[in-house]
């Protein structure tokens, strides 16, 4: 201001996007061949000073007086260096503000005649609140865009006492663009450029506040997302620095470690260490790590190779036997047998026994008898009314909530691999369209095949050959062949009477009394007690009926302890009238006399053997024969049989043929709601028939059983002990049994075969001439007419 | 950034012209005030007492420009020079003189008496 005249020429250093304040150093970096001419001339000077000017445009290389600002800055090179790119690299100085009066645009630099233009110098109180403000403004940006800076900087910066300068200084220190920073250092007064950089600075602490706050929005959404990640990762990372490693990674080295501890096959480890490998890739909320996890615990808890030691002490085995059953020689013969070839072989294959008898005989609980004997674990699955094949076999790993069949389950239950399993009601298994699992049996049952059963769940082959098999059923008709086939069939008949007070004795009134509290000194319950019991009030094969007869005594004897007798009792056979009520069993008892055309016969049931009437009687007016009493078609054909036989020897027999001719004939087979079939009624038809056209009436006190032919051919038939016990329970001594049948006495108890007095058929005229006292005679005197008329 | 921001404050502290080094002694008569102004001559420095504070301040050319050589690097500041010391007591009447030596501007400072402070 103090000299406008003054005009001095200097280089000019054109800068790109750039403006030099006064007052302030400035690294410079010059390049174009102008501009190193330019410093050049300037440092060959004593003064060393330089024009800085800026570009309007910044892509402008050899830029003209159009293109530069007109006011610029004078300033001195304080240092220079050369980079390695030739470049100077310069510290500049920024002197003071000066205006363009000419550009010399000859070569080689710019040079350029300028005149100074000192800074404006207004004051005013308006100058001191924008300095104020543009401090405080400052300072609030300089918090959001750098928290870190120092403090001091903010002091620094109060200390600017010039405005302009304070001005200048945060022009560079925010940045701001070159036409904006161009306007500051043109600003004609010292209030304009304040307000000017207060409005820049307002709009930076803007843009920093947004900025600030969409980071931390982003933050805390990608928080949101991740916050559980990192969360596991850091429990992860404590727990392993507390030393126990959690959640699903503990798990899996759980399992590892009860791999190597687990006995298992080499094969069955390798799948097993590959499932593992699989769920330890898996996170733990994946559906399928809970499916790996279970068949895993089902892998090690199974007995792959876990077997208990067998007792082959034989005298103690028979003792357990005999401890825990009564009879039933053939069956424990068997187990003992089984035994003696363990010891011996201990290798054996484990035989598949199949009990048949009726309920109530202790076929379940001789399994668990047998298991005792041998020392193993006992499993018994019901196969009653089991009708899905995926039962046995178990569910493929696919399906949700897929489980081993009940083979495996068992096995696993038993903890090992040679228990006692017994298959319970293996004739009551149903089969749909879902599969028939009697089919599934035949694998699990052939010694042959049950080495390597694969269970569809495991899908790795179980050795079941060690197994024990015993299964259970009442009859074998609806066992399939080819399963009956792979077993080794053990009949439980029926007990006797003498066999039931036995049983009754030793194990079921002991139980009861205890049972209801009562001891030996109290009550004494008689043999020819429960002889009446067994006899009159319960009419079984087996000795449930027995057992709940002599419960209800107890009680009936504890309730009048408990009413205050004080004296023992003894329950004789009449006070069971008393307790029980009449007799209900009466009126089987045998009949006294029959009328002619009514014959005693033997039947066998799923419950035992029972006696049964045929009646028969001739129709005057009707034809051919009808027959009643819900028979099935075998017992039809049977009767058909016995007619013709019987009057195509009408002749031998004394029968006159007219009665053939004029009369039907009706035989009915009472209990007529009970179904009834089989061939083994067709002597007691004959017999019938014979004795109806003969008008002789049969033995009363003789029952009778066999298969007929149509040539009088007397043919064996099953079921003897129980249809023997059946007579002997109806008071009949007297039984004719076929000839082929003479071994199955073995199976009587001695006291039932000395009691009672058997005889044996070949032929049908055998059993009539012993079933009809009379026919006999009637038979022998037409074989003496037919010899005499040979004659 | 923190490179800048102590640039920055680099850029605050210094005023515009280039500060020189000194090194402040006490003598029995007063102070010797070395200035390391090598090149500078006798005839561009000016010195100003007043009250406690010294002022240097002066123009360093460069004029050992042979010629047709030119810069390779340069460090030293040319141009105006500026220093100002605040001294412990007032040197208003104290004697000045300077004395250029050895590339160093001597400025001695004689006190009457011994009033050192």
């Amino acid at each position: 201001m103090s000299d406008q005249t003054v005009v001095y020429t200097l280089p000019v250093l054109p800068l790109k996007n750039a403006v030099l304040f006064p007052y302030l150093l400035m690294p410079l970096s010059a390049g174009r061949p102008g501009s190193v001419a330019a410093v050049e001339a300037a440092l060959a000077s004593e003064s060393k000073e330089v024009l800085v000017f800026t570009q309007r445009d910044g892509d402008v290389d050899v830029p003209g007086q159009g293109d530069l600002y007109p006011i610029g800055t004078k300033a001195v090179i304080r240092k220079m260096s050369r980079s390695e790119e030739g470049h100077l690299e310069l510290l500049v100085m920024g002197m003071e503000r000066v205006a363009m009066v000419k550009l010399d645009n000859s070569e080689p630099f710019l040079k350029a005649r300028v005149t100074p233009l000192p800074l404006p110098e207004d004051k005013g109180p308006e100058i001191e609140a924008l300095q104020g403000a543009l401090i405080e403004l400052a300072g609030e940006a300089l918090a959001l865009a750098q928290p870190n800076a120092p403090q001091e900087l903010r002091g620094l910066l109060a200390a600017n006492e010039d405005p302009l300068r304070l001005s200048f200084v945060l022009a560079s220190m925010f940045s701001l663009d070159a036409a904006k920073s161009q306007a500051l250092l043109e600003a004609p007064t010292r209030a304009d450029a304040l307000t000017m950089l207060h409005k820049h600075l307002t709009h930076e602490v803007q843009v920093l506040e947004l900025r600030n706050k969409i980071t931390t929005e982003a933050r805390s959404e990608m928080n949101k997302e991740q916050r559980d990640y990192l969360l596991r990762q850091q429990m992860r990372a404590i727990q392993q620095e507390l030393g126990d490693k959690g959640g699903e990674q503990a798990e899996a080295e759980q399992l590892r470690e009860r791999l190597a501890k687990a006995d298992l096959p080499e094969d069955i480890l390798k799948e097993a260490t590959r499932e593992l490998g699989r769920l330890e890739k898996l996170p733990p909320g994946a559906p399928d790590y809970n499916v790996i996890r279970t068949y895993l615990d089902y892998v090690l808890e199974l007995p792959w190779k876990k077997a208990t030691e067998d007792s082959l002490d034989i005298p103690k085995a028979r003792q357990v036997l005999d401890e825990d059953h009564f009879g039933l020689k053939d069956v424990k013969e068997r187990i003992l047998e089984h035994l003696g070839v363990l010891k011996l072989n201990p290798h054996a294959k484990a035989p598949i026994l199949c009990f048949v008898g009726p309920p109530g005989v202790g076929k379940t609980s001789l399994g668990q008898s047998i298991a005792r004997a041998l020392n193993r674990k006992f499993e018994r699955l019901s196969l009653g009314g089991l009708h899905d094949e995926a039962e046995l076999r178990g569910h493929r790993r696919t399906y949700i909530g897929a489980l081993p069949g009940r083979v495996i389950q068992a096995m696993r239950r038993a903890g090992a691999n040679n228990p006692v399993l017994m298959l319970d009601e293996v004739d009551k298994m149903g089969h749909d369209f879902r599969g028939d699992p009697a089919a599934a049996l035949l694998e699990v049952l052939d010694p042959e095949q049950n080495k390597t059963f694969r269970d569809n769940y495991l899908d790795l082959p179980f050795d079941l050959s060690k197994v024990l098999f015993v299964t259970t059923a009442n009859a074998l008709d609806t066992i399939p062949r080819p399963l009956l086939d792979r077993m080794e069939l053990l009949r439980l008949a029926g007990y006797s009477e003498e066999e039931k007070l036995e049983i009754a004795k030793r194990y079921l009134l002991p139980k009861q009394l205890k049972e209801t509290g009562l001891d030996t000194d109290r009550c004494t319950i008689p043999d020819e007690t429960i002889r009446k019991i067994v006899s009159s009030y319960t009419r079984e094969a087996g000795v449930r009926q027995l057992e709940r007869a002599i419960g209800r005594v107890a009680r009936k004897i504890a309730l009048r302890f408990a009413e205050g007798q004080a004296e023992s009792c003894v329950v004789r056979p009449d006070d069971l009238v008393e307790m029980f009520g009449p007799e209900p069993f009466n009126q089987e008892q045998a009949r006294r006399e029959l009328p002619p055309g009514v014959a005693t016969g033997l039947a066998w049931t799923e419950t035992g053997g029972d006696v049964l009437y045929i009646e028969g009687t001739l129709l005057p007016d009707g034809k051919g024969l009808t027959l009643t009493g819900q028979l099935g078609e075998v017992m039809q054909e049977s009767a058909k049989a016995a007619q013709s036989y019987i009057w195509s020897h009408a002749g031998s027999f004394g029968i006159d043929p007219n009665l053939f001719k004029n009369s039907g004939v009706h035989v009915h087979v009472p209990a007529g709601a009970i179904p009834k079939d089989g061939p083994s009624a067709g002597v007691t038809m004959a017999t019938a028939l014979s004795s109806l056209y003969t008008n002789l009436p049969a033995r009363s006190d003789l029952a009778m059983t066999g298969e007929i032919t149509l040539t009088g051919l007397v043919l064996p038939i099953g079921g003897v002990k129980e249809k023997v016990l059946a007579a002997r329970r109806a008071g009949i001594l007297d039984v004719i049994l076929p000839k082929g049948n003479q071994k199955d006495l073995r199976d009587l108890p001695e006291g039932i075969r000395n009691e009672m007095h058997f005889q044996f058929a070949e032929r049908i005229e055998d059993v009539l001439r012993l079933a009809i006292p009379q026919l006999s005679e009637r038979m022998d005197e037409a074989r003496t007419r037919r010899i005499d008329h040979a004659a | 950034m923190s490179s800048r921001t102590k640039t920055w404050a680099l850029l605050t502290e210094h005023p515009a012209p280039w500060q020189p080094s000194v090194d402040v002694y006490r003598t029995r008569y007063g102070w010797l005030l070395k200035f390391d102004l090598a090149g500078v001559r006798r005839e561009d420095v000016s010195v100003t007492v007043c009250g406690r504070r010294v002022s240097v301040s002066g123009i360093r050319r460069d004029s050992l420009n042979e010629e047709g050589c030119s810069y390779y690097s340069m460090e030293i500041s040319y141009n105006r020079f500026e220093r100002t010391l605040e001294m412990p007591c007032d040197l208003g009447d104290a004697e000045v003189s300077l004395q250029v030596r050895d590339g160093l501007l001597l400025v001695r400072m004689i006190t009457e008496g011994n009033q050192y402070v």
